[in-house]
Parts: C-alpha cells; sequence; structure tokens
C-alpha cells in the first residue's frame, strides 16, 4: 500500500514537469549576507514591480504605457512613436549594461535581478510558509494524501493562483489606468484584451515560478546560454576553492585536519542542498550555475561552526583561484563601461533636447510644381503636425532657403490641442526668376506662437520649371 | 502501470519549450520594434478601410502573427535538426 502510494505519488509529481524527468528540486534555506542581499533586491524590485503603476502624477498615472493613444508616460515625459529612437536607445543601453555587468561580475543579473530569479523566490517564500522548511516538503511530498497535505498543498496553490492573478492584473495595469482597471476586475468586467493579457501574464508567472523555476535557466534562456562569451579570466565568479578543500571528508569537530592530512570541506553536501539548481559547485564552473551565492553562505555557515575561516566556496576570478593577480579595468570592460557612458549621455541630452512639436513633410507627388501666374511657381506640400506638449498651442510655419520665398497655410495659424496632430496643406511660392530646375532646397520651420523656442525644422526639395 | 504513461511524453513538451518560447520572446519584440513605428489604424486604413479594428485588436493580431512566423520557422528547424520525431534519435 505505501509502496503504491510512493509510485503514485512519483507519478503525480513528474506530470507537471514540462521536461525530462526531474527530480523536484527543494532548495535549503540558508542564511547570510549574500542571501540578504538577494532578500533585499527581491523585495525592492517586486517593490517598484508592484508599485509603480499605483503612484500618480498630476492628473495621471506616472508610468503608463497608452497603446490605444500611442502615448508612453514615464513621470513627467511624455513618449510618441517619433520618439521611437529613444525606445531603441533604452534597449542598447540595457543589453550593454548586461554586458558590463556579466564582464566584471559574472551572472550577476540572474542571482539578484532576473525576473525569473526574482519570482521564483517569490514562490518560494509562499512554499516554504505553506509546506515548511526543505525537509518538511521533502517527506510532505511523499506522504500518502491526509488533510495535512490537502490543507496545506492547497494553501499555497492558493496562493500562487492569487498572487498570478494579482501580477497579471498588474501587468495590465502599466497598459491601463490601474485603479479603473482594479474595480473593473472586482466587478469582472474587463475587456477582452486586458482579461487575456492578464491571465496570459499570470499563467507565465504562475508556471515559470512555481513549477518550472530552474528549468527556465537551463532549458529556456538565452542569456543563459550567450553569457559565457562574455566572461574572461577576470570575471567574478562563484567558486569552490578545490586547492584547499580536497581532499573532502567527514570529521569530529576540533580536530586540525592537516594533520590527518584532510582539506577544509567536510562533505557536509549543505552547498548542494542550497543550490535552487541543483548542482554541486565542487564540480567547478557549471553553467547551471545563476550565481545566487547560496551555497556562499551555506558553507561559511558551516565553516563558522568549525571554526575554519570562511570562503572555502566564495566569489573570486580564474586568476585568483590560480594565484594570479585580477585585474577589475581591463580593455573589455573599459569599452563597455565608455560605449555605455557615452550612451547614456547621449540619450539623455538626446530627452532633454526633445522637440515638443514634430513636423513631417511630404511633397505632393502628383504635380512638380504649379505655375501660378507668369511670375510665380508654386509648390504644394502636406505637412503632419503634432503637437507632443500637454497643452494647447498654435503655430506659426515659416520657409526659408530661396529667395523671395513665401508660404501660405490654411489657417494661417495652426492650432492644436494637448498631443494633437493635423494634416495640413502648405502652398510655397517662389518667383518664377528666382529658381530654375528641379530639386531646390528649401527649409521648413514650424515655431509656435507663445515660445519661438519651441519648434521644429525640416528639410525639402522644391521644383521649378527647367531653364530653356 | 506507473511506468508507461505515453501522455506526459517530455519530447513534445520539449518540442514545445522550443518552438512556442523561442518565438514568443521574438515575437514580442518584433512587434514592439514594429508598432512603434506603424500605427495599426495607418495601416488598417490603407488596406481594410471597410472594416472596424481597434488599435488594441490591431496590436494583438499583430502580435499572433509574428509569434505565428517565428513558431513555424522554429518548427522547421526543430524538423530539420531531426531531433524530435518517431526517427529522431
Ligand atoms: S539563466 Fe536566464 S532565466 Fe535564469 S536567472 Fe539567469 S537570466 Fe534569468
Ligand atoms: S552553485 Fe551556488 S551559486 Fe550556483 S546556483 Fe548553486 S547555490 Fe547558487
Amino acid at each position: 500500500m505505501a509502496q503504491k502510494d510512493k509510485q503514485n505519488q512519483d507519478k503525480g509529481h513528474s506530470s507537471h514537469e514540462m521536461y525530462a524527468a526531474r527530480e523536484k528540486i527543494h532548495p535549503r534555506e540558508v542564511k547570510g549576507i549574500f542571501q540578504n542581499l538577494r532578500i533585499l533586491s527581491v523585495i525592492a524590485l517586486l517593490g517598484i514591480y508592484y508599485g509603480l503603476p499605483w503612484l500618480q502624477w498630476g492628473e495621471r498615472q506616472a508610468v503608463l504605457f497608452d497603446l490605444p493613444a500611442r502615448q508612453f508616460h514615464v513621470f513627467g515625459l511624455t513618449f510618441w512613436p517619433q520618439d521611437f529612437v529613444f525606445l531603441a536607445l533604452l534597449l542598447i543601453i540595457a543589453a550593454l549594461s548586461l554586458f558590463f555587468f556579466t564582464a566584471l561580475a559574472g551572472r550577476l543579473w540572474c542571482g539578484y535581478a532576473c525576473p525569473q530569479t526574482v519570482w521564483t523566490e517569490l514562490f518560494m517564500w509562499i512554499e516554504r510558509w505553506t509546506e515548511g522548511p526543505r525537509q518538511k516538503r521533502i517527506k510532505l511530498d511523499r506522504s500518502p494524501w491526509s488533510r495535512e497535505k490537502i490543507l496545506r498543498r492547497g494553501s499555497k496553490h492558493l496562493l500562487w493562483i492569487l498572487l498570478g492573478l494579482w501580477t497579471g492584473l498588474t501587468f495590465v495595469g502599466y497598459f491601463t489606468p490601474i485603479s479603473e482597471l482594479t474595480t473593473r476586475a472586482a466587478a469582472f468586467d474587463l475587456g477582452p484584451w486586458e482579461t487575456f493579457w492578464s491571465l496570459f501574464y499570470g499563467f507565465a508567472t504562475w508556471g515559470n515560478a512555481g513549477f518550472l523555476r530552474e528549468q527556465v535557466c537551463i532549458y529556456m534562456c538565452p542569456y543563459a546560454r550567450f553569457q559565457s562569451a562574455m566572461f574572461d579570466r577576470n570575471t567574478l565568479i562563484i567558486s569552490y576553492d578545490e586547492e584547499r578543500g580536497e581532499p573532502r571528508g567527514g570529521r569530529p569537530r576540533g580536530i586540525d585536519p592537516k594533520e590527518k592530512g584532510m582539506g577544509d570541506c567536510i562533505d557536509c553536501n549543505l552547498c548542494v542542498q542550497a543550490c535552487p539548481t541543483g548542482i554541486d559547485i565542487r564540480q567547478g564552473l557549471q553553467y547551471e550555475c545563476i550565481a545566487c551565492a547560496a551555497c556562499i553562505d551555506a558553507c561559511n555557515q558551516v565553516m563558522d561552526k568549525m571554526e575554519y575561516p570562511r570562503g572555502l566556496i566564495r566569489y573570486t576570478t580564474e586568476n585568483a583561484l590560480e594565484g594570479n593577480p585580477s585585474r577589475v579595468l581591463r580593455p573589455r570592460v573599459l569599452i563597455y563601461g565608455l560605449l555605455l557612458l557615452i550612451l547614456i549621455a547621449g540619450a539623455i541630452t538626446g530627452i532633454s533636447l526633445r522637440s515638443e512639436v514634430n513636423m513631417e513633410v511630404l511633397a505632393d507627388r502628383n504635380v512638380m510644381y504649379r505655375e501660378v501666374d507668369f511670375h510665380t511657381v508654386e509648390n504644394v506640400y502636406s505637412l503632419r503636425i503634432l503637437n507632443k506638449s500637454m497643452e494647447a498651442r498654435s503655430f506659426r510655419l515659416e520657409v526659408s532657403g530661396l529667395d523671395d520665398v513665401e508660404v501660405l497655410t490654411r489657417p494661417e495659424v495652426i492650432q492644436l490641442g494637448p498631443g494633437g496632430t493635423d494634416n495640413i496643406n502648405a502652398r510655397v511660392r517662389v518667383p518664377r526668376d528666382q529658381v530654375s530646375g528641379p530639386g531646390n532646397p528649401i527649409e521648413f520651420t514650424l515655431v509656435a506662437e507663445d515660445d519661438p523656442s519651441v519648434q521644429s525644422r525640416s528639410r525639402a526639395r522644391f521644383h521649378g520649371p527647367s531653364p530653356e | 502501470m506507473a511506468t508507461n504513461e505515453p501522455k506526459k511524453d517530455p519530447r513534445l513538451l520539449r518540442l514545445l519549450g522550443s518552438t512556442l518560447w523561442p518565438s514568443f520572446l521574438v515575437a514580442g519584440m518584433a512587434s514592439g520594434v514594429f508598432f512603434a513605428s506603424i500605427d495599426p489604424e495607418a495601416l488598417r486604413l490603407e488596406t481594410l478601410p471597410g472594416v472596424e479594428i481597434s488599435r488594441m485588436a490591431g496590436y494583438t493580431i499583430g502580435f499572433f502573427m509574428f509569434w505565428l512566423v517565428g513558431l513555424a520557422s522554429s518548427l522547421l528547424t526543430v524538423l530539420l535538426l531531426g531531433s524530435v520525431g518517431s526517427r529522431g534519435r
């Protein structure tokens, strides 16, 4: 009977494993500096994620990616599709910072900041809280279904599902004003897109952080595959000091390992039990290792107990392990860092110099030019104007580049509400003796009436009749 | 009885993991870049002015189109690599 239960248990167990049979990993909880740092970073990052949409900025949500209106609000700034270059710049900066930090400190991202790690940690806290510490969880896995097991398992899954739903809703809250969204969600009155995306994101969080966990890192994450390309012998890694630890072996407390010809590793396996990806760091650097430093803290606890010096497992570099000096400032790091600085400076200046008005000029493709009368040639352009500021403004169009050129728009003063766009026809007239042939460069300038510094320039070509 | 349960074939799940997931990532990026420069509303006016499609619907359709295209390509890759399927080893 007990045998059968175990079999059933094993079966039920593997049913939610995405990949080949895998032992469920129950990492042991450890305490130490690095785990405290990780807890801090998890709380900070999740605090930002869940809290940010609730911040108000004046009349509106501080961070809101308003897709239907095609405007991104980030605190005091509003970005338009015309500002796409900043989004691209932001992505490049993000990628480059990843390179920079990876070259410098290895998989810092994985251990402390990756959403996968952060949410897994949160889900594990719930697991620990409902099902108890490692030993108890393993026992619970093996035990037959009882009232207690149902209660513990049930409350874990309930909390997980609620958390997943809330996470999904928060995600949609970045795209739809969240206070209104939650009110409508409470009344089961969400639109189809909102329902779909919140369930989708919630489901992904629940599945990835609750069940897949380290398998995401091992099988699904592209970063885990290419990060090693940014490593060199001076990159900070987490490593076991083989020289010092071997030969490993159990021993009573208080003896001098040197006398017995032993190393400092007492082979207690705590570092293995603590590892969320289930590897043994003593076998060397493995690509499954997400550099969470749990094994460092676990091992340091043991070293303290044994009254050995700490750091049998520690942050170090390949060079340091071999007794060579490590260099922090090396060409790779300097180049990444320099590029990063330039890009960040560029993005900041670009954003602060961003014009509050945008204009695109299209020449009328049907007619090259028109002779208004015997003395004057006319070209027609179609202008698309966008007022990016949050106040209504009036603009006037000017043109330069040819002598005696003039421009007519109707209306003469173009009025645009906050965030408004308009298509305007502009007729540019030039005396016939001032132009010859096609392709004369001219420049349009759109100037705000209340503030001449708010303007947008655009080049265009003016076509005239070829001289006979 | 506990040993043979063909329904939970890990290969199938693995196949999904190595096709659905990368195409999802790429579709996310592609729709970001695409819709940052192209307004689905403008696209609709150019192509199907008679049909009412909201912007949100436009984004979603676009995202799933990218996803499907990526998925098709990933599936072909898996097929050509021959790592999955009855003859694969
Ligand atoms: S391996 Fe990938 S998914 Fe896992 S923690 Fe690192 S970046 Fe995140
Ligand atoms: S080996 Fe250590 S640092 Fe690496 S994942 Fe395991 S516990 Fe974390």
